[in-house]
């Protein structure tokens, strides 16, 4: 196969891809039982006209199927709409969402591919030993765990040391940059932390598979024969080959950053983007879900397109 | 705030009172934590956790609990319930003196001279008229969430800078409570959003920018917002009324009650608007100062009394109902659902329910006894025997019912419907939980013109004023806030009757009568009423906690008068 043609199909697949999940996006929330309007209507003084005067500003009083042409029209002059509940666009409500979001999640998942990489390589070098059994059934139980119940022990047993909900400190006056760097930085101690515990599982026993696959080849052994060091052998040879797989699982695994805040984010207050979902669940906040589903949609096909691609890029054997 | 009953409680607003606080204090000029000559410390932040948070700071969008409190701390209103008596009497606001005609069809109010907004605008009769003019002239439409304010109001205007002048259409017994608790807004800001269709006055976020506080009027204003994370008010230092204690307040959002707990505990917070009742003891013995009060909130057993959509003829007769109701045990409901954090609920109009120096609360209506073997005996009567296993049967179909069942009801909702559950069990119905998320419950509940469930549990956040709570049996709240099918013409009857008593003495009577028949037809039956449950650490005092607790909308009081201990 060509590499451009490659190249071509994967993107052309990535793109219906999205374009099919804005259609499902689209209905799936309008087929969800419940009400866009009804909360936003019932407020104790409000008059009876007032919800029907809502259903006509959000378009809701037309056919699905209108809802829909406008909602692709609009889409693709950039405009996702306006939320809702709060009447802010909807991009600018998300923007301060994910933005909010990404340096949390990141230092997370950063976390997690150190310290799975780390353990992942020393449990192959030591298998078969204590510690091997030790990191790898601790890796099994941090991956099973459910999210939320590993942030609430988190917030529980070490609230005392770091702050347990939020992104700042807000009484914090005028802080220097150095002062609100601290500040976030402790804020977000907790919320990473867990993203890295219920992430780094998964990298620890991908690493530990490659690389045991990797240390049986042949050219392991000639090495073996030929003398060279044990940590040679390890870094050089079997380590490298070992990244393959484990690159894809990171590029993988980074589409599903913003996915896998949403528990994390609830159970800390974290006022990112798994927060903003959550709530326009609960008040079936159309535009805001579209949208917030339109961002986790690209992020997780953009980053299956940059695997593919980049497996393309580091394994010659795709082509042949 | 969920959908249904949730969503905004009530309402009243704000300013604060001039009276009542310089009454109490007697000192004030801040400082950072220094000590005035009354004795009370001076300054300080005060950090305040919510668990509900701000929809919007737009009044026309915003519909949560928090959102409401927030303008009645941010905006001035003319008058305010004072919370430190029992009896909630108005008390003064931005209004000094008012009267309303006995005839009921012309208020007047005597606004404070000299005041101004935090921009340094002069803040007058004439911003009063020109508010409620508007929620008037966009009442179909934009203004819609306020439109209460502006019931049977005919004319409004400033006869001079200090003096206020509405006429109304027909008498009106909440004249004072439309007007006087209701925010008044700057023309100066939103002047220009009221034009045309008036679509931009939703539009408009109405959040501080560019480090600008947001302008207003009462003893606090917003300096700083960030959604879903934090709003922070400082001192008005142009407020007409007495300056509140401390420097400021911060209100931080917390989506899960656990992680606000511990904040309290570890000295993140300094207080809690609404603790749930499993928290009081770990609260307690961590040294928290837990207030336990009554609540402004009701749990309810609804009956769908839709004759064309309940498919369960029986739930119909008043007798089952009834019989149903003995089967109920309040007490235990009360012990093991709440933790002893509620009291056994009787009418629809909550016990503790003062508003403008009325008890709302008929304290005749008993609930009925737990007593199986009477209900037992009501449904033998009626020919409903029971089958081989035990369940009765009624029109030829076992009697089982699917009781719908919000989520927002979890937790104690969960518990009360399995004591119900074991209970109905012993006479013979068997009672199904339907749990759904609180917006596809209505649906559950309503569609296209009819009520379509045979029970549901829910609960009310009623307002102050009883004239909400009230409203929800009538017929014209069909398909909007009614939720049971109720729908009678005496009932109808006497809610005209009292929104149009403006003597108080006359309009709690018909209040009372409403009360009872409501509890003699049963739509509800009402379980139990919310203690109310706020904490706060012993670093702070003063706080006025109230049936809506310490961040409220019935007053300015609480964080007016809170200071450091």
């Amino acid at each position: 196969m060509r590499r451009a043609d490659y190249v071509i199909k994967r993107v052309a697949f990535a793109i219906i891809t999205v374009f099919v999940a804005i259609t499902i996006n689209f209905f799936l929330f309008r087929v969800l039982p419940g009400d866009a309007v009804r909360n936003l209507s019932r407020v104790p003084r409000a008059s009876e006209e007032f919800r029907h005067s809502l259903e006509v500003q959000f378009g809701l009083d037309k056919p699905l199927w209108e809802q829909y042409l406008i909602y692709l029209r609009e889409l693709s002059r950039g405009n996702m709409g306006v939320s809702f509940s709060n009447q802010q666009p909807v991009w600018s409500n998300l923007r301060e969402a994910l933005l909010n979001t990404i340096p949390m999640a990141t230092l997370g998942t950063v976390m997690a591919i150190v310290i799975g990489i780390v353990t992942g390589v020393l449990s192959a070098w030591r298998r078969g030993n204590t510690s091997d059994h030790v990191s790898t059934n601790l890796a099994i139980a941090f991956y099973s765990f459910p999210t939320q119940w590993l942030a609430l022990v988190v917030l529980i047993y070490m609230s005392a040391w770091f702050p347990s909900h939020g992104m700042t400190d807000p009484f914090l006056i005028d802080p220097t940059p150095w002062e609100h760097f601290v500040d976030v930085m402790r804020h977000m101690a907790l919320p990473s932390l867990v993203f890295a515990l219920t992430l780094y599982g998964e990298y620890t026993l991908i690493v530990r598979s490659a690389m045991l696959e990797t240390l049986g080849e042949d050219y392991v052994l000639t090495a073996r024969a030929k003398g060279v060091p044990q940590r040679r052998i390890v870094v050089r040879h079997a380590f490298r080959n070992a990244l393959l797989p484990t690159t894809t699982l990171i590029a993988l695994s980074l589409g599903y950053i913003v996915a896998g805040a949403i528990l994390i984010e609830t159970v800390f207050s974290w006022p990112g983007i798994g927060n903003a979902v959550y709530q326009a669940v609960t008040e079936r906040d159309y535009p805001m879900l579209q949208g917030a589903f339109l961002v986790l949609t690209i992020s997780v096909v953009f980053f299956n397109l940059l695997a593919d691609l980049l497996y393309f890029r580091l394994d010659p054997r795709i082509t042949e | 705030m969920g959908a249904r009953r949730r969503p905004v409680t009530y309402l009243v607003l704000l300013p604060v009172l001039v009276l009542v606080l310089s009454a109490c204090s007697g000192t004030s000029e801040e400082g950072g934590g220094t000590t005035g000559a009354g004795g009370v410390k001076q300054g300080g932040v005060l950090r305040l956790g919510t668990s509900s948070g701000l929809t919007s700071l737009n009044p026309f969008v915003g519909f949560n609990q928090d959102d409401y409190s927030v303008w009645m701390y941010i905006y001035p209103s003319l008058l305010q319930y004072d919370t430190t008596t029992s009896s909630y009497d108005y008390m003064g606001g931005f209004a000094q003196e008012w009267e309303q005609s006995t005839d009921g069809l012309t208020v007047t109010f005597k606004t404070v001279p000299n005041a101004t907004w935090s921009d340094g605008e002069p803040l007058t009769a004439e911003d009063v008229a020109w508010t409620f003019n508007m929620i008037k002239q966009y009442e179909k439409g934009p203004t819609g969430a306020w439109a209460g304010s502006v019931t049977f109001l005919d004319t409004i205007e400033a006869t001079d800078d200090n003096t206020v002048v509405a006429t109304y259409e027909q008498p009106s017994g909440t004249a004072l409570f439309d007007l006087g608790m209701t925010m008044i807004l700057p023309p100066q800001v939103w002047e220009q959003y009221a034009t045309g269709d008036g679509k931009a006055i939703r539009a408009f976020p109405n959040e501080p920018e560019g480090g600008e506080p947001l302008v207003g009027g009462g003893p606090f204003i917003l300096t700083e917002y960030k959604k879903n994370d934090i709003a922070l008010f400082e001192r008005n230092p142009t407020y007409y009324g007495t300056k509140p204690y401390v420097d400021g307040f911060g209100l931080q959002f917390f989506r899960d009650e656990d992680a606000m707990i511990t904040a309290l505990k570890t000295d993140q917070l300094d207080a809690i608007n609404e603790i749930p009742p499993t928290s009081v003891e770990t609260l307690e013995s961590a040294g928290m100062e837990v207030y336990k009060g009554l609540g402004l909130s009701l749990r309810d057993l609804i009956f769908n009394l839709d004759p064309e959509g309940q498919q369960r003829p029986e739930l119909l007769d008043p007798q089952v109902r009834e019989a149903m109701e003995y089967a109920i045990d309040r007490d235990a409901i009360v012990e093991t659902a709440w933790l002893g954090y509620a009291s056994p609920g009787s009418t629809i109009v909550p016990e503790g329910n003062n508003a403008g120096g009325v008890d709302w609360h008929d304290p005749s209506v008993q609930p009925l006894p737990y007593d199986l073997a009477k209900a037992n005996e009501i449904l033998d009567s009626l020919g409903y025997t029971r089958g081989s296993d035990g369940i009765r049967v009624a029109e030829g179909r076992p009697m089982e019912y699917e009781v719908v069942f919000p989520l927002d009801e979890a937790g104690a909702g969960d518990r009360a419907f399995r004591i119900m559950q074991q209970s109905f069990k012993e006479i013979g119905i068997t009672l199904i939980q339907k749990r759904l998320d609180t917006n596809a419950a209505w649906n559950a509940m309503y569609d296209r013109g009819h009520y379509i469930f045979d029970l549901a549990m829910w609960d009310w956040f009623p307002a102050a004023d009883p004239d909400f709570i009230l409203a929800v049996l009538t017929c014209d709240q069909w398909g909007n806030w009614n939720d049971t099918g109720y729908c009678t013409e005496e009932y109808d009857k006497l809610y005209k009757e009292q929104k149009s008593a403006v003597d108080p003495t006359e309009r709690q009577q018909i209040v009372y009568e409403m009360q009872q028949l409501a509890f003699k037809d049963r739509p509800y039956v009402i379980l139990t009423y919310d203690t109310r449950l706020d904490a706060w650490s012993p670093k702070w005092t003063g706080f006025v906690p109230t049936i809506q607790g310490i961040f409220n909308n019935f007053s300015t009081q609480s964080l007016s008068l809170v200071h450091q201990a």
